[in-house]
């Protein structure tokens, strides 16, 4: 597990309590859209990419990605301090 | 006493801009603002101990991206979150269309409209952050009637309503209110292309019997970022002594 592991995976879980989705169970394999994930429309999309900019200074999504996982999340930000050691 | 908010104003050098801010720090508001050039106002607020630490000015060029982002950023890292947006600055060319310069209608629509969409795209993100806010778009009743020689302005204020009710639409449910004020004409409005004849034909015709002064449209938009207030949203509300009534 690295350092952005738990702090992502809160965010999302957050993000799905304040859409009335608390029994939601956010894992890192979880997709973020569809039916068969965790079913985030564009909104919550946009919100997502919004928090993680304000808590992390930047965002998958502003920077062009478009991560279908909470893993893929994690990976981005793992990536970049990696990159920046 | 609640505490205090952190508010945008854009254009608050001078005439309404002036007297939006003037009214935010008056309720113990943080007040941001931001012109291209520091004006006699803006010296007076930041010498004044009254505002120390409540008020924030940036020399800027809101249709310049990068001044415009820096100003943005600057104000999240005094205070990290935006409650209140007030999308003021705007620019008014008067011309008839046919001769009218493709620079001046670049000058109008990339200050009004495009510069107001690129900074509300970075608040509207900071409020999802931060839990919701305000946002108000002066607009201008040319934005709904029409004004001979002002219709490159016109259509910027009309695009701005339209703007105002999408993006109310899309916000809503995120605690974020989204309105207009079409303003009427203002005394300030001498520097925005009419004359004194023109001014003297408005006010005869305003049921009020007089211009605007910018503390009319700050009350309104103090109405409409109350925190209390968050059931009107999308709404364009007219503020002109009744001329358009």
């Amino acid at each position: 597990m690295n350092e952005f592991e738990p702090k992502i995976v809160t965010i999302v879980t957050e993000l799905l309590e304040r859409s009335d989705r608390e029994d939601t169970t956010v894992e890192l394999g979880a997709t973020l859209h569809g039916d068969e994930g965790l079913g985030l429309d564009s909104l919550e999309t946009a919100e997502l990419s919004a928090i993680l900019e304000d808590e992390f200074g930047t965002d998958p999504f502003g920077a062009g990605l478009l991560p279908e996982t909470v893993a893929d999340i994690v990976a981005f930000y793992a990536d970049a301090t990696a990159a920046s050691a | 006493m609640t505490a205090p908010r952190t508010v945008i104003v854009t254009g608050g050098s001078r005439g309404l801009g002036e007297g939006i801010v003037q009214h935010f720090l008056d309720a113990g508001d943080r007040v941001a603002t931001c012109a291209r050039s520091e004006t006699d106002a803006v010296r007076a607020w930041q010498a004044d101990p009254a505002y120390a630490e409540r008020f924030l000015f940036r020399k800027a060029d809101m249709a310049d991206r990068e001044q415009c982002t820096a100003f943005f950023k600057d104000v999240v890292a005094e205070w990290t979150s935006v409650d209140v947006l007030v999308n003021n600055a705007g620019v008014a060319r008067d011309g008839i269309l046919a001769l009218f310069s493709d620079e001046d209608s670049d000058t109008v629509i990339d200050l009004n409209l495009k510069a107001t969409i690129h900074l509300t795209k970075q608040v509207v993100r900071n409020m999802f952050a931060h839990g919701g806010g305000r946002i108000v778009n002066i607009s201008s009743i040319t934005g709904l009637t029409g004004y001979r020689g002002l219709s490159v302005y016109g259509a910027t204020k009309a695009a701005l309503d339209g703007f105002t009710r999408g993006l109310a639409r899309e916000v809503g449910s995120r605690r974020i209110t989204v309105n207009s004020i079409a303003s009427g004409y203002l005394r300030t409005e001498m520097s925005h292309g009419l004359d004194d004849g023109q001014l003297n034909q408005i006010i005869r015709r305003t049921p009020a019997g007089r211009l605007g002064d910018p503390e009319d449209i700050a009350r309104a938009v103090s109405f409409l970022v109350d925190p209390a207030n968050d059931w009107i949203t999308g709404q364009v509300l007219v503020i002109d002594g009744g001329l358009t009534a």
